[in-house]
């Protein structure tokens, strides 16, 4: 039936007004309403949440709203926890202090904060809201929390493996470990996700070892009374162990030259099957259509089993994908950078064919830009289904430094130290920096700017200007170095870059007190100020971001600088270096293999120590600046200065790997061997020291930190082959670049 | 300089559960005119706090959205502002607040100058207040500032299109300049965007398209420099690019230092 | 040096462009048989034109557009496709770009703003060995 309603009366209501709750009620004066409008209008003003109960009462000619409001948040706070404080949890509660308070919230709140505990693998955490009232209906609120003990008793037990032993299974499940309990949302579903998270690490594991019909038939598991340990067993069937048969490359595709698809196929018969090895030539094949200018080509492995001689035949299949098109890139929470910078990292323009793995390969390209704190790269549906939007989202971060500072040392007095570095000028993608530093006896003036995409082409233009005046610490003589370097970097063939530079060099070398250096250094000193002018190039290759080959690259750089162009000196410098990398057991090791070597001839007078190389840690481990190489030594008039050397030849190898701690702490361990030798001088006596010397060998371990400032590695090392009046360093710390 | 009072206790450090809501809501307003609307906010929250069922709180309310909105803390402002509209949406203040809400988004443009994604929530906001209160005094300005918004997000478009444009990739720019001409005609982009089409068809030889774009630009905008631009072109007079002193040194002068990249 | 060169665009293949027939096909058709064009008509009734461009780019230079091909189906006004003609690099046009700005009414904050807006946490790599 339907009621008409004169007026209407509303009880029970404090802060809401009467007006607020008329028009969350929508019934107007004199409007006639059937029952089914009536609980409409009751669900309305149920819906706004401000209230804990709700009734409508139709009397007679009045309509009468009675409600019973949420009483107000005073004051919220959380007593009993020891292992993570208060301002660690309190941004999971949601309710906030004045806002309206409402049971069902608290609870979640209760919920969010007992999984904060179980993340820290206090499984047994329990959690209880309390409400305490207080004046004018207003409640303070309370979470007691029981922390209980943590829950790392666990022993998991397998039965039915006879190719690989419990620990060994057992260690395949753990180095997953560290991230799974992250994932856990309430206790009681404790037991079925760890356990289908178990049973796809086993899988994996023996997926990735050929056994294709490996099987988990049964597992019996339960968790103590206390909560603090868990019992697992895995009943598995194994199968055999398979390998690769044949390896094919087959498509009907006329535009598809199948042989040259054929070459890039790495996977070889006979090897242990894997399916990420698979997965691995998919990538190959598909970054090779896109060289070739094929559009929407997807690769297929069709996998066949011949049970008989244990072997898979796997026949890529290059099929033609659906026609899809990208119809628009919007570029998004760039506040500081502008669009193009982050557009002309796309080789993909509005309108080409839509390539998904294009589009990993420029989110990566984003990535390393260093502008921003995360990018996400991800594809919608446009207008039409043939058509996608790709949207990036990306999140900016501080790419700029100020640094001020004063320095008083008793060797070089007081000292000012100004700078400005930009990685993102202006949003543009420049990087600018300058650096003033003064001190009393040491200078460094220096500044530098590149532009990236000269006149919007892939051309680098740099700029480098520097002026340095160092007193040497480790012997008694003054340098002062300027240099002035315009440079061009393009790109002259896949993966390969060529820079061309002009540098201007002025260097002067002086010594306050003759009786304390040697005979070389002062004759060197003797010709006082020099100018150089070169015109040089380096030549580069580089596949480890670009390369076929996801988790291997291989970097080669060879430069030549011809000084002779005016100025006083003429030289020919030559540099090169090779470093290959490679990702093993599943990309958690890093394998890298660096050698280097450089040559100076320098005609006329020959070099001074200002030109000649000095191994820095940068190029060989274990040894101080200048500890190296080269040095006139007369113990009696305790002359002992480093010379450096005409040539060097370094050679590095290291390995990086996981710790196994959880990945979290961003800690890493690294072991390395690096041999070496620095020499050749143009000028000697006889009190010349290792003119020529012998290879030096150091081997070391590392340890890797990432901090929120930057990777940090520390060196420990132990020169193992070294001449006598070397300087070794047993412990460095730097900053680790990523080679 | 004089003692720093924590925010939560009044003057002399007394705290503030003992005065009543009217003397804390001076007090916020003591501090807005001192210019400090950050503690301004806090004795505005106070009151809401304390006096939840009291007048002043409704005006608290309000007073702490337009305080956080002066600092700049356009977050918590949304939030006040958000709240006065949940409780009191038939108040003649609720229109502010939701003119608030809207600024909040609006100025953070300002302040941004680049980002899509803010100037698309300005412009629902700014919206919500047109629809919602269009006889407000707020409705005015709202409007005044929608325009702005939309021309900023016309910009955008524009931005790319020239980007494409420059890069010779004609048929991506027509289409951005195509959205431009047809979602946003009112703006002042919409000359330009006539005459990039130009440019773009001619440059990949359509010319009846060319022609096309020429006439609605001269059609609608006969007395704008980029007509002009465009007759020439059309007309086949156009300047060939040496004429216009296009160097390259005064290009990478024009585009690295001066960061006009066109 | 070797030059490198990338595809752009899209242009139908002679086989699946023979299957549209002038006086019969309609837009709909056109796109499910051809896909969708790159780019159409500034008038919305006006022709579906597919763009393919194949750009060389050579050490320092700008990369340039050595091949184009444009596809242009035109329809009458009741929507039927009229005809298919071709268009190829040399119909195009070396247009100078107009260098002026519809300046973006305000929104653009001061330079001092931008130079030092994105100052932020000290970060290792300034130190630099």
């Amino acid at each position: 039936q339907s009621y008409t309603f004169t007026d209407v009366a509303i009880e029970g209501n404090r802060r809401v007004e009467p007006g607020t709750i008329l028009s969350y009620a929508g019934i107007a004066r004199g409007q006639t309403v059937n029952a089914a409008e009536l609980n409409e209008a009751y669900q309305r003003i149920q819906g706004s949440g401000l209230f804990e109960e709700v009734e409508i009462v139709p009397q007679g000619g009045t309509l009468l709203i009675r409600v019973v409001e949420f009483p107000t948040v005073n004051q919220i706070s959380i007593e009993g926890n020891r292992a993570i404080d208060d301002d660690a949890l309190l941004p999971q509660v949601q309710t906030q202090s004045r806002r309206v308070y409402s049971p069902s919230q608290a609870e979640a709140d209760a919920d969010a904060i007992a999984d904060a505990y179980v993340q820290q693998g206090r499984v047994a955490a329990r959690v209880q809201p309390r409400v305490i009232r207080r004046s004018d209906n207003r409640v303070d609120l309370v979470f007691e929390v029981f922390e209980g003990g943590v829950a790392e008793v666990e022993r998991i037990g397998f039965a039915g493996n006879s190719q690989y032993s419990d620990r060994r299974l057992r260690r395949a499940i753990q180095t997953k470990q560290a991230g799974f309990l992250r994932a856990i949302i309430a206790s009681d579903t404790f037991i079925e996700e760890r356990i289908n998270f178990d049973r796809q690490a086993l899988s994996d594991f023996y997926a990735s070892r050929g056994y294709v019909d490996f099987r988990v038939t049964g597992v019996n598991a339960e968790l103590s009374e206390e909560r603090d340990a868990y019992f697992l067993t895995f009943n598995v069937e194994e199968g055999q162990q398979f390998r690769f048969g044949g390896v094919s490359v087959s498509s009907d595709l006329p535009e598809v030259n199948a042989p040259l698809f054929r070459e890039a196929v790495r996977v070889r018969p006979g090897t242990v099957y894997s399916p990420s090895l698979v997965e691995r030539d998919v990538a190959r094949l598909e970054r090779l259509a896109i060289r070739e200018g094929l559009d929407f080509i997807r690769v297929e492995p069709r996998i066949t089993r011949n049970d008989r001689d244990l072997s898979l035949n796997v026949n890529y299949v290059l099929t033609r994908g659906e026609r899809i098109f990208v119809e628009r890139i919007d570029i998004e929470g760039n506040t500081t950078t502008l669009d193009r910078v982050v557009r002309r990292q796309f080789d993909t323009v509005e309108g080409d064919p839509f390539n998904p793995r294009e589009i990993r390969e420029t989110a990566e390209r984003i990535r390393a830009l260093g502008f921003f704190r995360n990018a996400e790269v991800n594809a919608r549906e446009g207008s039409s289904p043939q058509e996608v939007i790709v949207d990036v989202d990306v999140e900016e971060q501080p790419t700029g430094s100020i640094s001020f500072g004063g320095s008083y040392s008793t060797s070089s007095g007081f000292g000012i130290q100004v700078g400005f570095s930009e990685r993102n000028f202006l949003g543009r993608g420049q990087q600018l920096a300058f650096q003033v530093s003064t001190g009393v006896s040491n200078q460094r003036y220096s500044f530098n700017f590149t532009e990236p995409a000269l006149l919007g082409r892939d051309l680098a233009f740099g700029l480098d200007l520097s002026y340095a005046e160092t007193n040497r610490d480790n012997s008694e003589y003054n340098t002062a170095i300027g240099t002035f370097s315009p440079s061009l970097t393009f790109p002259i063939a896949e993966n390969a870059d060529l820079q061309v530079r002009y540098t201007a060099r002025y260097n002067d070398l002086s010594i306050p007190d003759e009786s304390e250096v040697g005979q070389i250094v002062r004759s060197e000193a003797a010709r006082g100020e020099q100018v150089e002018s070169s015109v040089g190039y380096t030549l580069s290759y580089d596949t480890r971001r670009t390369g076929l080959d996801p988790t291997a690259g291989v970097l080669l750089e060879f430069s030549q600088d011809f000084g002779g162009l005016g100025g006083d000196q003429q030289f020919i410098k030559t540099a090169a270096r090779a470093s290959a990398q490679r990702l093993v057991y599943n990309e958690e090791v890093t394998l890298r293999a660096t050698v280097e070597a450089g040559a100076l001839n320098y005609q006329g007078d020959g070099s001074r120590v200002t030109d000649r190389y000095f191994l820095g840690t940068s190029r060989m481990r274990g040894f101080e600046p200048g500890g190296i190489g080269p040095r006139e030594f007369d113990d009696g008039g305790d002359i002992d200065d480093a010379l450096g050397g005409n040539y060097f030849a370094v050679a590095r190898f290291e390995a990086e790997f996981p710790l196994g701690l959880p990945e979290e702490y961003g800690i890493s361990g690294g072991v390395f061997y690096d041999v070496g030798n620095l020499w050749g001088l143009d000028e000697t006596n006889d009190n010349v020291l290792y003119e020529d010397g012998a290879l030096r060998q150091v081997v070391g371990v590392s340890l890797f930190w990432t901090t929120p400032l930057g990777p940090l590695r520390f060196n420990f090392s132990e020169a193992l082959q070294k001449e006598s009046e070397d300087k070794a360093q047993n412990f460095e710390f730097t900053i680790s670049t990523d080679f | 300089c004089g003692a720093q009072e924590r925010p939560g206790t009044g003057p002399g450090g007394v705290p503030l559960e003992n005065f009543t809501a009217e003397q804390i809501f001076e007090r916020g307003e003591f501090e807005l005119e001192r210019d400090r609307p950050e503690d301004a906010a806090e004795y505005f929250g106070e009151i809401e706090r304390l006096y939840p069922y009291s007048e002043w709180a409704k005006r608290a309310l309000i007073m702490q959205a337009f305080a956080f909105h002066r600092d700049r803390d356009y977050e918590n402002s949304r939030a006040a502002a958000q709240r006065y509209i949940d409780f009191y949406p038939l108040e003649d203040d609720a229109a502010y607040a939701q003119y608030l809400l809207a600024l909040s988004y609006y100025d953070q443009i300002e302040e941004v100058g680049r980002d899509q994604g803010l100037t698309f929530q300005a412009l629902q906001s700014l919206r919500a207040v047109i629809e919602t209160y269009p006889d407000s005094e707020y409705a005015r300005s709202a409007i005044l500032k929608f325009d702005l918004a939309f021309d900023h997000l016309a910009g955008k478009e524009m931005e790319i299109g020239r980007y494409y444009l420059k890069r010779q990739h004609y048929a991506a720019a027509v289409n951005r300049f195509r959205v431009v001409v047809e979602d946003f005609q009112t703006t002042t982009h919409t000359p330009e965007a006539l005459h990039r089409l130009v440019e773009a068809y001619l440059s990949l030889g359509l010319t009846d398209e060319a022609q096309t774009a020429g006439a609605i630009l001269g059609y609608n905008y006969r007395s704008t420099a980029w007509y002009k631009d465009s007759y020439a072109l059309l007309t086949g007079q156009g300047l060939s690019p040496q004429s216009i002193g296009d160097n390259w040194l005064s290009a990478i002068y024009r585009q690295t230092v001066k960061g006009e990249w066109l | 040096c070797v030059a490198q060169y990338r595809d752009h665009g899209y242009v139908p293949r002679e086989d699946q462009l023979s299957q549209i027939v002038p006086g019969i096909d309609t837009r709909a058709t056109v796109e499910d048989v051809v896909g969708v064009p790159s780019t159409s008509s500034v008038r919305t009734d006006g022709g579906y034109y597919y763009v393919s461009s194949r750009m060389r780019s050579f050490a320092w230079r700008e990369p340039e557009v050595v091949d184009r091909e444009i596809v242009a189906i035109s329809f009458d006004e009741g929507g039927i496709v009229r005809g298919i003609e071709r268009y190829g690099l040399e119909d195009g046009r070396v247009v100078p770009l107009s260098r002026r700005v519809t300046e973006n009414s305000g929104g653009d904050i001061g330079f001092i703003r931008r130079l030092f807006g994105n100052i932020g946490g000290l970060t290792l790599d300034n130190f630099g060995s």
